[in-house]
């Protein structure tokens, strides 16, 4: 039977799932290894800006000699080229691959959405010279100028109809829980974004309501667009890496929707202690208190898929780094409620504190759970084997041991320098010695996750290019494995 | 000021009753009548569970 025999006729005959899955491989190629790469590249250009702006904290005369180079504007870099360049990059070639995975339906606009990736890479590109021109807007998470906030909203927009599309043309019954979340990034997100990009154009938003807008948005962009991506990518590798099903689906469901119903709320504890009617302040916390529910149905299922299976985190790349990134998830979340408690936030707020925990949710939750989405979905789309088993391990633990050091490191001395800087009696210079050696070990691990990006960056570029091993099944690890599926899809 | 939270908790209503909307809709459309059966739904006949499908190039799974 030919391939398009089976697609014409899906209800009489037997589909072949193995040659459906390569179809579907097939067609996310050019644009999700278009997405992916850019992704890297990006990663890599956030981590020189990273360490610039680590540098500078500890020792502020470095690069200062060129006012593009100075802190508030390579710190601006770094956030946005990490947030718009490596994590949607990198999570929306996750997101199309799984949709179309989960579907069962190959990916519709092959000529729209390769070009989608030059769009959003233009974007950021020209984002970063506005920054490092001076011409940041001052909004956290929205310092790009207007017109590359356009062009974001335009493939978000696209997004968004190619997720429905695929959805209305599916050929599974059942809604799986990741395409859920995968939902709350393509439908729900780009409504939000437009809402809050528009919103202050209308000139009815001015001081603290325009505070309010920003963070609003900034913590949805947290949660309805970076934790559906990681948690719908986590959910589908887990079971299917360890080939044990979801502990309780019952309970992924409840996280799911209690997720959809709460996050929302949660955005204004950002500005506990601000100039904003305390009901405003108090409505985000109970809002980040309600999220126990779903973080803990999410904490149960991953650990309880993983029983029995902890074994396979020797073995599989996929699984160790989502697997890491799973619990990072369950940590970085309970550790958000708590500090949205006026209580916490009193001590944690505008400190290193808050900065750790911004880098174990980013990067320790959502960054891991990438890189282990891309050491499952790129040997199916090239064809090939990664190369090189020693440079995944260098990956795996330089940015474990770095992003452990500097979560450890920023919180501890983000703690005690919100606790002296609590009490009036303490000098501020005093607050800022205490933090500095904190600060270099923060520069150090830094330059650790830095060089497992690196060791990533050569990974996937010898992948990309190496024509060496063409596989007819999809790609496993192990060539024997490979080579029998290999034989069974032409069987 | 007022008009601009009252764009900011109406759009948060609003996403809201777009959640419970769509929750409706998945019970009525019977996406919450067989969950374990849906549990299993990404797994395929040559990928079935109880298999792994991934490992380090040079160790066997």
């Amino acid at each position: 039977m030919t391939l398009a025999a089976t697609w014409d006729e899906p209800s009489s005959v037997p589909v072949d799932e193995q040659a459906t899955r390569i179809q579907i491989d097939r067609s996310c190629r050019p644009t999700v290894l278009g997405y992916y790469a850019s992704a890297v590249f990006w990663l890599l250009f956030g981590s020189v800006a990273a360490i610039m702006a680590s540098v500078k904290l500890h020792h502020p005369e470095f690069l200062s000699q060129w006012d593009w180079l100075t802190f508030g504007r390579v710190r601006p870099v770094h956030l946005n080229t990490m947030v718009y360049g490596w994590s949607s990059m990198a999570g929306i070639g996750t997101l199309l691959w799984l949709q179309a995975r989960l579907c069962k339906v190959p990916l519709p606009y092959r000529l729209l959405l390769p070009t989608t990736v030059g769009v959003w890479n233009v974007a950021v590109a020209w984002g970063v010279i506005e920054l490092l021109a001076g011409n940041s807007t001052g909004v956290e998470w929205l310092e790009f100028p207007l017109s590359v906030l356009v062009m974001f909203g335009y493939v978000l927009f696209v997004l968004f109809g190619v997720s429905l599309k695929m959805f209305r043309e599916r050929r599974v019954q059942h809604t799986y829980v990741s395409q859920w979340y995968i939902f709350g990034s393509t439908v729900w997100f780009p409504i939000l974004y437009g809402a809050a990009v528009l919103l202050p154009a209308t000139g009815l938003v001015g001081g603290a309501a325009w505070a309010t807008t920003n963070w609003w948005y900034a913590h949805n962009v947290l949660g309805l667009y970076i934790t559906p991506m990681g948690l719908a990518t986590a959910y589908y590798l887990i079971p299917k890496v360890t080939g044990e099903p979801i502990h309780s689906y019952h309970l992924s469901l409840l996280g799911f929707w209690t997720n959809a119903l709460f996050y929302n709320w949660a955005g204004t504890h950002h500005l506990v202690g601000g100039p904003l009617p305390a009901w405003i302040i108090t409505v985000g916390i109970v809002g980040s208190m309600m999220m126990f529910i779903p973080v803990t149905t999410v904490a149960i299922n991953h650990h309880m898929t993983m029983v029995g299976h902890f074994h396979l985190l020797r073995t599989s790349p996929t699984l160790r780094f989502t697997v890491f990134g799973a619990m990072c998830y369950t940590a970085v979340s309970y550790q958000g409620s708590l500090e949205a408690l006026r209580s916490v936030s009193q001590v944690a707020h505008f400190t290193h504190y808050t900065v750790a925990h911004a880098h174990l949710g980013m990067y320790a939750f959502y960054t891991m759970i990438m890189f282990g989405a891309i050491y499952y979905v790129v040997p199916r789309l090239t064809r090939n084997e990664w190369s090189s088993p020693r440079l995944i391990r260098v990956h795996f633990w330089s940015c474990a041991v770095g992003i452990a050091l500097y979560f450890v490191a920023l919180s501890w001395s983000g703690w005690y320098q919100g606790l002296m800087m609590n009490d009036p009696g303490v000098a501020f210079m005093r607050v800022v010695e205490y933090t500095k050696p904190y600060l270099v070990a923060r520069s150090l691990s830094g330059v650790l996750m830095t060089m497992g990006h690196v060791a990533f960056a050569i990974l996937l570029f010898r992948i990309m290019r190496s024509r060496s091993v063409h596989l007819s099944g999809p790609t496993l690890f192990t060539t024997a494995d490979a080579e029998a599926l290999g034989e069974a899809a032409h069987a | 000021m007022k008009l601009a939270y009252l764009l900011i908790w109406g759009s948060t209503v609003v996403f809201g009753a777009s959640a419970v909307w769509a929750l409706v809709w998945a019970i009525r459309n019977g996406e919450m009548r067989d969950l374990s059966a849906g549990a299993l739904s990404i797994f395929d006949s040559d990928e079935p569970a109880g298999r792994p499908t991934d490992a380090f190039p040079e160790r066997g799974s």
